[in-house]
């Protein structure tokens, strides 16, 4: 019974392979990082895998104490899910903290800036005078 | 004394002129130089304009960071500047310039704090606020009190004077998330030596609390786990740098 369900799971592989053909796109065309996609990449791989190669994947699942094949692939893919997810938190926090201080950088800078110019541009019209 | 006078201002162009208009009437104290600053957090309108058409300073944030993040780039000029002590003073003209006397005595005074929260809850002629905010406060109080073994009454408020050792350590690290519980316990961790004076405190001159009805009880929720948190981070982080020190 359980074979006659993993015979399906080529559309699942197909499937994965579609999402990897988009993120090689985005990556080719530099809309996501190599380095911040590799295990989203490396998570697809291993779903395709499982789905190309099931007799494998079912003896994994039955050593693991699933009974469906299914539960298995259900359970991998969600473990993946929170992983990849945080990760993306860990960025995503790493960068808006980041932007917080370059922001306030800016701003400091800006303010400093705008207030050497007046005194800067001062002395060289009066320059521009005694010429 | 040079004193920065931080004021995070997010859409308030309405109030600033009027506020900035108090805080140059101010009569001078001996010794106490005042500094305006405006930080404009991201406004969409002309704040940025109406504070530098009255003659303050003005740092303009390029996105909108909260007010964690815009007092915080107001502490770190005045860190960097060297200024004696800086305060915090909302842009909505809550707060009264003409209390900055009684906020800014103890910094002068011998063995003086490195914060000093202005309270309202200990002055008669303040205005009455809602039930639930009171109860939100009080909360608050007690939370401080039981995690981070600070006594204050008036934990939201952001009228606030930082001395030089605050000043120092807000550089290095301030909460974004609810700064104004959170950075006294950062403060009670760092080991700084916290008070508060009553101030009258006046209703808004514009604009609306993003803390209002029933969002309270969740933002005390959210605020008694960030206060936890931070508390905790800020143990840490003194031990880590005391230990840098002793090396």
């Amino acid at each position: 019974m359980i074979q006659g369900v993993t015979d399906k799971y080529w559309l699942f592989g197909a499937a994965c392979l579609l999402i990897a053909l988009i993120l090689m796109r985005l990556l080719f065309r530099e809309r996501i990082t190599l380095q911040g996609s590799m295990s989203f990449l490396g998570f697809l791989m291993l779903l395709g895998l499982m789905a190309i190669a099931p007799t494998t994947t079912q003896r994994i699942a039955n050593q693991l104490g699933f009974t469906l094949m299914s539960n298995f692939f259900f359970c991998t893919a969600i473990a993946a899910l929170a992983i990849l997810h945080l990760r993306a938190l860990i960025t995503l926090s790493r960068v808006h903290l980041r932007t917080i201080a370059l922001t306030q950088e800016l701003a400091i800078l800006q303010e400093k800036l705008e207030r050497s110019l007046p005194a800067r541009e001062e002395p060289r019209s009066s320059d521009t005078r005694a010429s | 004394m040079r004193v920065l006078l931080i004021i995070p201002a997010y859409n308030e162009q309405q109030a600033l002129g009027g506020l900035l208009s108090e805080i140059q009437a101010l009569p001078r104290t001996d010794g106490v130089q005042l500094e305006a600053l405006v930080v404009d957090d991201g406004s969409s309108d002309r704040t940025a304009e109406v504070a530098q058409a009255a003659g303050a300073r003005v740092l303009r944030l390029c996105r909108n960071l909260g007010i964690g993040g815009a007092v915080q780039s107001g502490l770190r000029l005045a860190y960097r500047e060297n200024f004696d002590a800086a305060v915090q003073i909302d842009g909505d003209g809550q707060h009264p310039p003409s209390e900055l006397h009684s906020l800014l005595a103890p910094v002068r005074e011998p063995n003086a704090p490195d914060l000093i929260v202005g309270t309202r809850y200990r002055s008669k002629e303040n205005f009455r606020s809602t039930l639930l905010r009171r109860l939100g406060s009080w909360w608050l109080r007690v939370i401080l009190r039981v995690l981070a073994r600070v006594r204050v009454s008036d934990p939201t408020s952001g009228y606030r004077v930082y001395g030089p050792r605050a000043l120092r350590l807000f550089d290095e690290t301030y909460p974004y998330d609810f700064p104004e519980p959170e950075s006294l316990a950062i403060a009670k961790a760092a080991g700084l030596k916290v008070s508060e004076v009553p101030v009258t405190m006046r209703e808004r001159q514009g604009g609306t609390s993003s803390i209002a009805g029933f969002s309270t009880i969740y933002y005390m929720f959210k605020v008694t786990i960030a206060v936890a948190l931070t508390y905790m981070r800020a143990l840490r982080w003194k031990a880590k740098t005391d230990d840098s020190r002793s090396d």
